[in-house]
């Protein structure tokens, strides 16, 4: 049992990291696709659809790396009753906090999926010069708001068993938001 | 009692907005509030692009929408966009009753019926210098938006770049982009007589806006109530195209009272931007297949 | 009356999932939903995911995550003590002495970063211990570091502008220029006030600095090389027209990663520290932004935004008085909140208040910038007072009350914003008229 725990507890892990160095090599082609367009203007060759490919890595680079995001305690949230709060009620709140987040995640996750499958039904593609196939750069939203999901309740279900989630908060880490 | 929530891609003040907010005042009032039309205009509730799926699966009733946006989809779409097919408002009306019927076959494919369409000021080309040959067009750069406009910087052999609407001003004050295909409108709303000083008035093309309903939507409305819509609807198709033709000749004058050079082509670039044209129309057919040659052949036999 | 209860309910609901810690972003989606649920017949899911999806994939967002990821990789390297160095000979003779560094050293980095906390951050970690060292009053240095640092904000690249460009729509370019000059102006205000307070001050005796000579003090300047030539690359770029905001930015990146290889600070670790952390915290923001996406579109569907701004324009104020109205209800806003959830939350209603009343949109993002830099020293949820309590280990009350003169002159800034406008607009309009 404990065994069977400790491998899915890994798996997640693993499945987070993962996620979050992806979106962060989605970053990277984010800066080389906006260098190569540049570039190609400067010296008068075409790189048509450009924007588009910037735009698709732009939401995969932020999907893909939501759920890290959580963990590492970047994501913003107004903390001050929670703070105020004994440790008793906190874990209360905790579990509504983690339980509507959980819920909105998943719905997300659920219409989603709908959406991109029928963006695949009806062959839907871009309106710009890529003509990419929509579904394509769509299904980021499903993968990643999944994993965003899967990882809301999982810090939900640790709350509950636990008495606390598993978000490390780093201060200088999140001043780079603000 | 129904509320009905309408999305426009342009802002209030454009004259494919006001159109619109007449239509739904007089949807509202004709059938006796039973249908509350309420216009979204500048994109507020959805953008452009986003419309035509909007009202496809329902998640509004009705929108506005430039439907040659989705050529990338079906060629079809882009029956008003091949350069240079036709060259004014009447020759342009001809050809929409040509496309008429395909069109609205092809939408009600898609779950959608078209109640009115109105056309935008015929497209024209600008330039920071003068030109008077695809020669002269050599090398500028062009602002591209979407396939088509890319192409036709490619076959006059210049470079394109594309810029959103909203950096336009920008791109051109900064020497980003050179040149740019579109309508006097734009133009004026702009203000690129700041930067740009040459507008040659090649009537390329007239893009039609078309306002959509859907059909699970139109179905549940009572014969009744479908006649008031489709009177109001026809009344806003001419007030509409009355606006276009006026509008025509105000952002011209506009353009010219801010000091650019705003006269027609001449005749060596009118030939040479026939040639481009003729290759279009050609790789348009192509994509279109039999539907295209179709509404050609109908278009032909008027 | 149902649709007034209606209302209340959303706003219940808008305060009691913000108020009770849930993530800001979901926060958002939720209310949302729950006001397409009361307020419409529509298909909820899916006008959430076409709205979320034409928001979270727009090019023109892209500029975020590079000026993030440039600010990051900048932190890593030894900017801040070149900083210093080649910036202190030349501040200690003016009245007021190295408190300058702070201002003059913000305003440097602002330059290169988008954020108003990494500022403080890098300019902080070097200028208190050297400071302290020079026994300057501790309130001075604190209350200086967390007010400059705003600047992070107004000079672009400015992540607060993007924000604000992409939800209502404006030229991203354009904002940046306008923030120059405010940003310098509110700047030159901040060392205002440090050289009347050492004046009047009676116990304002720091250490004399030994006296530097012209020749050493010009050889001590080379340490800004490398920061200023990054500065003119990113902002001229733009100028000249080379590059969009968004270029501007991978630019920006290039040019960072070049200056910490030549700093020698480049290397696997703080490669991928940069990378990572960039990439956690643009997602951040993204998912605020897609939320607010969502919210927008809700609010739209309510009718509430028109409505109000119907209001607004039948209440006939006048320009000046929405102003105040707004500059209040930002300040208050600000006290619970950050700046960017602030300018997405809100910007639904009140752009076509804005609009309605005839006020410029760039002119307006500037105004806006101004009133949410307060948020970040205005307690009990400052971003910058945060940062602070934990490089100095002061209570909260402490750096508040210090940091306090700067929140009244950012706020006579935006007087001065509303009494010449020109200082905002001055650059980008003679922009758009360069040849
Ligand atoms: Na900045
Ligand atoms: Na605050």
């Amino acid at each position: 049992m404990t065994a069977a725990l400790r491998g899915l507890r890994r798996t997640l892990d693993f499945l987070y990291l993962a996620a979050g160095v992806l979106a962060a090599l989605c970053l990277i082609a984010i800066l080389l696709l906006i260098v190569a367009q540049m570039v190609a203007r400067w010296t008068g060759e075409i790189f048509p659809g450009a924007a588009n490919y910037a735009g698709y890595s732009m939401a995969a680079a932020s999907f893909f790396a939501f759920a890290n995001a959580l963990n590492r305690g970047s994501h913003i949230r107004v903390s001050l009753v929670l703070n105020a709060l004994p440790k008793a009620a906190r874990r209360w709140l905790e579990v509504w906090c983690f339980g509507i987040a959980s819920a909105v995640m998943w719905y997300f996750t659920y219409y989603a999926y709908w959406f991109t499958f029928w963006s695949w039904k009806f062959n839907e593609v871009s309106q710009a010069q890529d003509a990419t196939p929509l579904w394509i750069p769509q299904s980021v939203m499903v993968i990643g708001g999944g994993i965003l999901a899967i990882s809301l309740t999982d810090h939900l279900v640790h709350v509950i068993f636990r008495g606390d989630h598993r978000i490390k908060r780093d201060l200088v880490d999140q001043s780079f938001a603000e | 009692q129904e509320k009905w929530d309408l999305p426009m891609a342009y802002s209030g003040s454009n004259f494919h907005s006001v159109t619109g907010a007449e239509f739904a005042k007089c949807v509202t009032t004709g059938t006796g509030g039973d249908i509350e039309v309420t216009t979204h205009p500048s994109g507020s509730l959805f953008a452009g692009g986003d419309i035509k799926r909007a009202v496809q699966t329902g998640q509004v009733p009705l929108g506005e929408r430039l439907l040659s946006g989705h050529q990338n989809e079906s060629a079809i779409f882009g029956w008003d966009s091949v350069p240079f097919l036709v060259s004014s408002f009447d020759e342009h009306d001809k050809l929409y009753a040509a496309a008429k019927p395909h069109l609205n076959e092809l939408l009600a494919e898609q779950n959608m019926t078209m109640l009115y369409s109105v056309p935008w000021p015929p497209q024209g080309l600008y330039f920071n210098k003068e030109v008077n040959s695809a020669a002269d067009m050599e090398g500028l750069k062009f602002r591209s938006y979407n396939n088509a406009t890319a192409r036709m910087a490619e076959l006059t052999k210049m470079l394109p770049v594309s810029i959103e609407a909203a950096e336009i001003s920008q791109a051109f004050a900064t020497g980003v982009a050179e040149s740019m295909v579109s309508s006097g409108a734009t133009g004026y709303d702009r203000k690129v007589w700041e930067s740009l000083s040459h507008f040659y008035s090649v009537d390329a093309w007239l893009p039609r806006n078309y306002m959509l309903i859907n059909n699970d939507v139109w179905d549940g409305v009572s014969e009744q109530n479908k006649n008031v819509i489709n009177a109001c609807a026809s009344m806003a198709e001419y007030a509409g195209t009355w606006r276009a033709k006026e509008y025509t000749g105000f952002t011209l004058a506009g353009l010219a009272a801010g000091g650019m050079s705003v006269q027609p082509a001449g005749d060596q670039l009118m030939g040479d931007l026939r040639k481009v044209g003729e290759i279009m129309a050609a790789e348009w057919l192509e994509a279109a297949g039999e539907t295209g040659a179709a509404i050609l052949d109908a278009y032909n036999a008027q | 009356m149902d649709e007034l209860y209606a209302i209340a309910l959303f706003l219940f609901v808008l305060f009691l999932l913000l108020g009770s810690g849930v993530w800001v972003g979901l926060a958002l989606m939720g209310v949302a939903w729950v006001g397409m649920e009361l307020f419409t017949s529509r298909p909820v899911g899916d006008t959430m995911i076409t709205t979320i999806w034409a928001s979270s994939s727009s090019w023109t967002l892209t500029a975020l995550p590079l000026f993030i990821w440039m600010g990051e990789i900048l932190f890593r390297t030894r900017l801040s003590e070149d900083m210093f160095r080649g910036l202190s000979p030349w501040l200690a003779r003016l009245p007021g002495g190295l408190v300058h560094t702070n201002i003059v050293g913000c305003t440097v980095f602002a330059a290169v970063s988008g954020s108003s906390a990494a500022t403080l951050t890098t300019v902080g970690k070097m200028s208190i211990p050297e400071l302290r060292s020079r026994n300057y009053p501790e309130a001075m240095i604190i209350g200086t570091l967390a007010g400059a640092a705003t600047l992070g904000l107004m000079i672009p690249p400015s992540l607060a502008l993007i924000v604000y460009g992409v939800t209502v729509n404006e030229s991203i370019t354009q904002l940046f220029f306008a923030g120059v000059f405010p940003g310098l102006c509110l700047a030159l205000m901040f060392m205002g006030y440090v050289a009347v307070y050492s004046w009047l001050s009676p116990n304002w005796a720091p250490k004399q600095e030994t006296g530097m000579s012209f020749v050493q003090k010009l050889a001590n300047s080379r340490f800004l090389i490398p920061v200023l030539l990054l500065i003119f690359v990113v902002i001229g770029s733009m100028y000249a027209g080379l590059a969009t905001a968004t270029e501007a930015a991978a630019i920006g990146v290039i040019g960072s990663l070049v200056l910490a290889a030549g700093q020698g600070s480049l290397n696997w670790s703080t490669f991928s520290e940069s990378l990572m952390g960039a990439t956690r915290t643009s997602a951040m923001i993204a998912l605020i932004l897609a939320g607010a996406a969502f919210l927008k579109l809700a609010m739209g569907f309510t009718g509430l935004p028109r409505a109000l701004a119907d209001g607004i324009a039948t209440m006939e104020l006048s320009r000046f008085e929405l102003l105040m109205i707004l500059m209040v209800f930002y300040i208050i806003l600000g006290m619970f909140l950050d700046g960017i959830s602030s300018v997405v939350l809100t910007m639904a209603v009140v752009e076509p208040m804005v609009r309605e009343a005839g006020i410029d949109l760039i002119w307006f993002g500037i105004f806006v910038v101004v009133v949410v830099e307060m948020a970040q020293i205005t307690p009990p949820i400052g971003f910058n007072l945060f940062v602070l309590q934990g490089m100095t280990e002061h209570e909260m009350g402490y750096i508040t009350r210090a940091a306090f003169p700067m929140f009244l002159i950012m706020v006579l800034m935006c007087f001065v914003l509303i009494w010449f406008p020109d200082i905002a607009m001055w650059l980008p309009e003679n922009m758009r008229q360069a040849p």
